[in-house]
C-alpha cells in the first residue's frame, strides 16, 4: 500500500462518525429546556397557535420519528428550516461559513508566525535571558482569558489608537482582513503560547540529539544544523497539538465572534440557542463537528508528509 | 595490508587535558593524554565506558558533549595547525572535510526525516561547493564504494528503510563524502550483529587500503582491535595506560589493567568448565516444554487494510530439563527474545504449546501463570530501565518478597541483605536508587530481584550485552556460581557466542524464528553441522590477530 493511500480510504471512516455526531447533536438539542413554538410566538400566545406551529415544524411527532425525518432530510442535503429566519438552515449556514473560516485560518497562520520564530530564538538560546523572557511572556499568554485579552486589544488598538475597526466585518477582501485583524490576534496570542512551548521543548531536545551532533561532525554550521535538521524533526509532535487546538478554536469562535461582532457561525449559534432554533443549532453543531474531523484528517496528512516513517 | 608509512605522524596529540566544571570545583576527565596517528594507520583506542576514549576524540574536533566540559591543556597538531586552538569557523571547515566521524548508533545519528543521499550530498555541497547534480553523482559513487547495491535508487531512501548494517554503511558514506584524512569511528559495530560487524570492519580496512585513510577506532572489544588495528592504545579513567603495536601489546601486556582486560575477553577456545559427569539421573519430566510454538504479530491492518502478520517465532520445539543451563543464540531479529518472553507468558502464543512443569500455558493460562510467577523469573537487558527508578534497591527487593509472601514480613530486611550478599553486592547499597549505581551493580540488583522469587527457572535476556567486558565476565561468573550452588535452571539468551560457550551446557541456535541447530555447547561450537552456525562462529573477531576474520558476503546470511 502506498503511504498516502489512506487519503482515499480514510474518508470512509467519516460516515459512522458523522452518523454518531448527528445522533448526539439531535438528542442534546432536544434536551435544551424550553419550547421553540412558545419562543417564536411570545409569552401570550394561545394554545391553538402553539399547537399549529408545533404541527407545522413536526415538533408534535415522537422523538424517534423526528430523528428519522432529520436523517432523511440530511441525506437530501437539507437540515430543515430555521424557525426564526424562515429559510433553509444549510443556506443560512452557507452565508456564515466564510467569516468563521477566515477567522480560524488567520488565527492559525498568525500563531504559527508568532510561535515558530520565538520558539527557535528561545531554543537556540536555551537558559539565557532571551529564553527566560520568552517563556515568562508565554506563561502570561496562557493565563489571560481570551475574552479579556480581546477587550484590552480592542481598547488599545481600536479605541485609544484607532488602527483597526472596533468590530464587524467588511465587504472587500482588504476590509475583511482589516476587520479580522483584532479577533485573529486575540486568538493567536493564546494559541501561539501552547504551540511555542511544545515547539521549544522539541527543538531543545533535537539540538542535543545525535542527529545534530552528526551534522556538526560533518562540519555543518549551527544555522544549517538548526533549520535543516532540528526544525523539520521538531515539527511533527506540534502538528497534532495544533489540530486538537483548532478543534477547540472552532468552538471558541463563539466567544470571539460575539465580542467583535463577526457575522460568523459562532454568532449564529449563540442567537439560535437563545431563540430555541433547534434546526439551526443542530446544523451549526454538525458543521462544527465535521470541521473538527476534517482538521484532524488534514493533520494526519501533514504528519505523513513531514515524517517519512509514519504509516497510517 | 599496507604498513603505515614512516615519517611525521598525521596527527600528534600531546598532553590533552579535559576537565568538567561542577559545583565542587573541577575534575579531570582526561589527564595529559599523548598519542600519535600515522598516515594510513588504524589505531585502536580501547577502554571501558567512562574511560574517556570517546571524549578524547570529541575534543579533537571541539564537539564536547556538554558546556560544563573544557579543554584546559595540550595540543593536537595536524598539518602544522593545533586543532584545539582553532576558531569555530576554521574547525567547521575541517570537520567533515579533513576529519570524518562515525558513531555507535547509526539509527540515532542519521536524520530520520532526510533522504540518506541528501545527507551524504550535504557535506559535498557545503565543503566542496558542488552543485546539486554534481553532489548527487559524487554521493552515488561513494555509496557504491561502501557497498550499496542499488545506489541510484537508495539515494532517495530514508534511514528507517535500511537495516542496521546498511545504516552504518550510510553513516560511513556521509563521513567519507569529502575524502577526509582521518576517520574517527566511535564503537562503529557495537550495535550490530557479529556477522554484520565483520562486514563493516572489512569495509573499514578496505577503505584504508584504497584511500590511505587513517582511522581511530574506538571500541571496548579487544577482538575487534586484534583483527583490524595496527596499534593499540589502552585508556582507563581518563589516562592512557599503555600503547604499542598490536602484537606486542596483546602478547606482552605491561600494565596490570591491560592484562585484566585481555584475561576477561571471552574466548571461543574456553568451554564451560566440564563438571564431573553426573550419575545417570532417573528420567525426569522437563521443567519447560515448548511444542511447535508460533508467535505472530500483525504488521498492517487498520479498519480496511488487509491483515498480514510477521512470524517472530515460527514453529519452535524445545525441552528444558531441571538444572540445565541452555544458551539461545542468534542475530537480532532471529526471535530469541520473543521466544524467551513467550516462555514466561509475556508474549502472546499464536499457536503451539508452552508447558511449565507439566501445565500448559495455553490450556490453563491463569493457573499456569500464577504458578510460573512464583517459580520463574526474568533478568532483562537494560539494567537501569528494568528497575523502578523511584525505588531503592532494597525497596524493590522487599516488594517482591512481600508480594510472594514466602518470607515472613519481619524477616524481609534480613532476606534482602542475604540476597544482596548472594549477588555479591554490598548490603549497604540497599538504600541507593538505580541511577546511583553502576551498570554492573544494577544488573546484580536485577539478578537479586529474580532470585528473590526463589525461582526454579531464570530466563536472562541479553543481560550482559550492555556491560563492559570486565563486568560481563564477573556477571557470567556470578551466574555460573549461582547455577552450581542452587537448584536452578537457566535459559541464557545472548548474541555473543563466546559468552554462551563459557556458561552453558547446551546451546540452541536460532535464525528467522526457527531453531537451526541445537546440541551440547562443545559439540556445536567445535563441529557445527549447519552452515549458518559455522558462519556465525567464523565472524567472531578473535583476540589472536593471526586468526583472520571471516566476513560473510553481504546479504548471504539474510537471505
Amino acid at each position: 500500500m502506498h503511504r498516502y493511500s489512506f487519503i482515499l480510504t480514510r474518508p470512509l471512516q467519516f460516515v459512522p462518525v458523522v452518523f454518531g455526531v448527528s445522533l448526539i447533536t439531535f438528542i442534546l438539542v432536544r434536551m435544551i429546556p424550553g419550547d421553540p413554538a412558545r419562543v417564536l410566538l411570545g409569552a401570550r400566545a394561545t394554545p391553538t397557535a402553539i399547537a399549529n406551529i408545533r404541527a407545522q415544524y413536526g415538533l408534535d411527532e415522537p422523538l424517534w420519528l423526528q430523528y428519522v425525518y432529520f436523517l432523511r432530510n440530511l441525506a437530501h442535503g437539507e437540515m430543515g428550516t430555521s424557525i426564526v429566519y424562515k429559510i433553509d438552515v444549510l443556506r443560512l449556514i452557507a452565508t456564515r461559513i466564510e467569516p468563521t473560516f477566515a477567522l480560524v485560518l488567520c488565527s492559525v497562520l498568525l500563531s504559527i508566525l508568532i510561535a515558530v520564530p520565538l520558539a527557535a530564538l528561545a531554543a537556540r538560546n536555551q537558559g539565557r535571558p532571551v529564553d527566560h523572557a520568552i517563556r515568562i511572556v508565554s506563561t502570561f499568554g496562557i493565563g489571560f482569558p481570551p475574552f479579556w485579552l480581546g477587550l484590552m486589544l480592542m481598547m488599545l488598538l481600536a479605541v485609544r489608537f484607532p488602527l483597526f475597526p472596533v468590530s464587524g466585518y467588511g465587504d472587500t477582501l482588504g476590509e475583511k482582513l482589516l476587520h479580522l485583524a483584532l479577533p485573529s490576534l486575540t486568538i493567536a496570542l493564546s494559541l501561539s503560547t501552547v504551540l511555542l512551548r511544545s515547539l521549544r521543548a522539541a527543538m531543545v531536545d533535537w539540538l542535543k540529539s545525535d542527529v545534530a551532533t552528526a551534522a556538526r561532525a560533518r562540519g555543518m554550521p549551527e544555522h544549517i544544523v538548526f533549520w535543516r535538521h532540528v526544525l523539520p524533526n521538531s515539527i511533527a509532535p506540534s502538528i497534532n497539538l495544533l489540530a486538537v487546538n483548532i478543534g477547540w478554536l472552532i468552538g471558541g469562535t463563539v466567544v470571539i465572534e460575539s465580542i467583535f461582532a463577526v457575522p460568523g457561525m459562532g454568532q449564529l449559534l449563540v442567537r439560535a440557542i437563545f431563540s430555541r432554533d433547534y434546526m439551526v443549532v443542530q446544523g451549526v453543531a454538525m458543521v462544527f463537528a465535521c470541521a473538527t474531523v476534517l482538521v484532524n484528517f488534514l493533520a494526519d496528512i501533514a504528519t505523513v508528509f513531514v515524517d517519512p516513517r509514519v504509516k497510517l | 595490508m599496507s604498513t603505515p608509512t614512516p615519517g611525521a605522524p598525521l596527527l600528534s596529540v600531546r598532553d590533552l587535558t579535559v576537565v568538567v566544571r561542577g559545583a565542587q570545583g573541577q575534575r579531570a576527565l582526561l589527564s595529559r593524554v599523548s598519542l600519535d596517528l600515522g598516515k594510513g594507520e588504524i589505531l585502536g583506542l580501547v577502554g571501558e565506558s567512562g574511560s574517556g576514549k570517546s571524549l578524547f576524540c570529541r575534543s579533537l574536533v571541539q564537539l564536547l558533549p556538554s558546556r560544563a566540559l573544557a579543554v584546559t591543556g595540550g595540543t593536537a597538531v595536524m598539518a602544522g595547525r593545533d586543532l584545539l586552538s582553532l576558531s569555530e569557523a576554521d574547525m567547521g571547515a575541517l570537520r567533515g572535510a579533513k576529519i570524518g566521524m562515525i558513531f555507535q548508533n547509526p539509527s540515532s545519528h542519521l536524520d530520520p526525516v532526510m533522504r540518506v543521499g541528501d545527507q551524504i550530498a550535504e557535506g559535498l555541497m557545503f565543503h566542496r561547493k558542488l552543485g546539486r547534480k554534481a553532489a548527487k553523482a559524487e554521493a552515488i559513487a561513494i555509496m557504491t564504494q561502501v557497498g550499496f547495491t542499488d545506489p541510484a535508487r537508495q539515494f532517495a531512501s530514508y534511514p528507517h528503510e535500511f537495516s542496521g548494517g546498511m545504516r552504518q554503511r550510510a553513516m560511513i558514506a556521509v563521513a567519507l563524502a569529502c575524502d577526509p584524512d582521518i576517520l574517527i569511528a566511535d564503537e562503529p559495530t557495537t550495535a550490530l550483529d557479529v556477522t554484520i560487524q565483520a562486514q563493516i570492519l572489512k569495509l573499514l580496512m578496505d577503505l584504508r587500503d584504497q584511500r590511505g585513510l587513517s582511522i581511530i577506532l574506538i571500541t571496548h572489544d579487544l577482538g575487534v582491535v586484534a583483527q583490524t588495528c595496527d596499534r593499540i592504545a589502552v585508556m582507563r579513567q581518563g589516562e592512557l595506560v599503555e600503547q604499542g603495536p598490536k602484537r606486542d601489546l596483546l602478547a606482552r601486556p605491561q600494565h596490570p589493567y591491560t592484562q585484566a582486560l585481555i584475561a576477561s575477553h571471552p574466548s571461543m577456545d574456553e568451554a564451560a568448565p566440564t563438571e564431573p559427569p553426573a550419575p545417570p539421573a532417573p528420567p525426569r519430566r522437563p521443567l519447560m516444554e515448548i511444542d511447535d510454538l508460533h508467535v505472530r504479530y500483525p504488521v498492517s491492518g487498520g479498519l480496511f487494510g488487509r491483515r498480514r502478520s510477521f512470524s517472530a517465532v515460527a514453529g519452535v520445539s524445545l525441552r528444558i530439563m531441571p538444572g540445565e543451563t541452555v544458551g539461545i543464540v542468534g542475530e537480532s531479529g532471529s526471535g530469541k527474545s520473543t521466544l524467551a518472553r513467550a516462555m514466561l507468558g509475556l508474549a502472546p502464543i499464536s499457536d503451539g504449546h508452552v508447558s511449565f512443569d507439566g501445565d500448559s500455558l495455553r490450556l490453563k493460562r491463569d493457573a499456569t501463570l500464577a504458578k510460573m510467577r512464583r517459580q520463574a523469573a526474568m533478568v532483562f537487558q537494560d539494567p537501569f530501565n528494568s528497575l523502578n527508578a523511584r525505588l531503592t534497591i532494597g525497596e524493590t527487593l522487599a516488594e517482591v518478597l512481600r508480594v510472594q509472601g514466602k518470607v515472613a514480613r519481619a524477616a524481609i530486611p534480613a532476606r534482602v541483605e542475604e540476597l544482596l550478599r548472594l549477588v555479591e553486592l554490598d548490603p549497604g547499597l540497599a538504600g541507593r536508587r538505580p541511577r546511583q549505581l553502576s551498570g554492573g551493580q544494577c544488573q546484580r540488583a536485577g539478578i537479586a530481584r529474580a532470585l528473590a522469587v526463589e525461582p526454579r527457572l531464570i530466563v536472562a535476556d541479553e543481560c550482559v550485552a550492555a556491560l563492559d567486558v570486565t563486568i560481563q565476565a564477573q556477571i557470567v561468573d556470578l551466574f555460573r556460581r549461582l547455577v552450581a550452588t542452587m537448584d536452578l535452571t537457566l535459559v541464557f539468551i545472548a548474541h555473543d557466542l563466546a559468552i554462551v560457550r563459557h556458561l552453558c551446557e547446551r546451546v540452541v541456535v536460532m535464525h528467522h524464528g526457527r531453531i537451526v541447530e541445537e546440541g551440547a555447547c562443545a559439540e556445536v561450537f567445535e563441529h557445527p553441522r549447519e552452515a549458518y552456525t559455522a558462519a556465525l562462529i567464523a565472524a567472531i573477531p578473535d583476540i589472536d590477530p593471526d586468526r583472520p576474520l571471516h566476513a560473510p558476503p553481504a546479504g548471504a546470511l539474510t537471505a
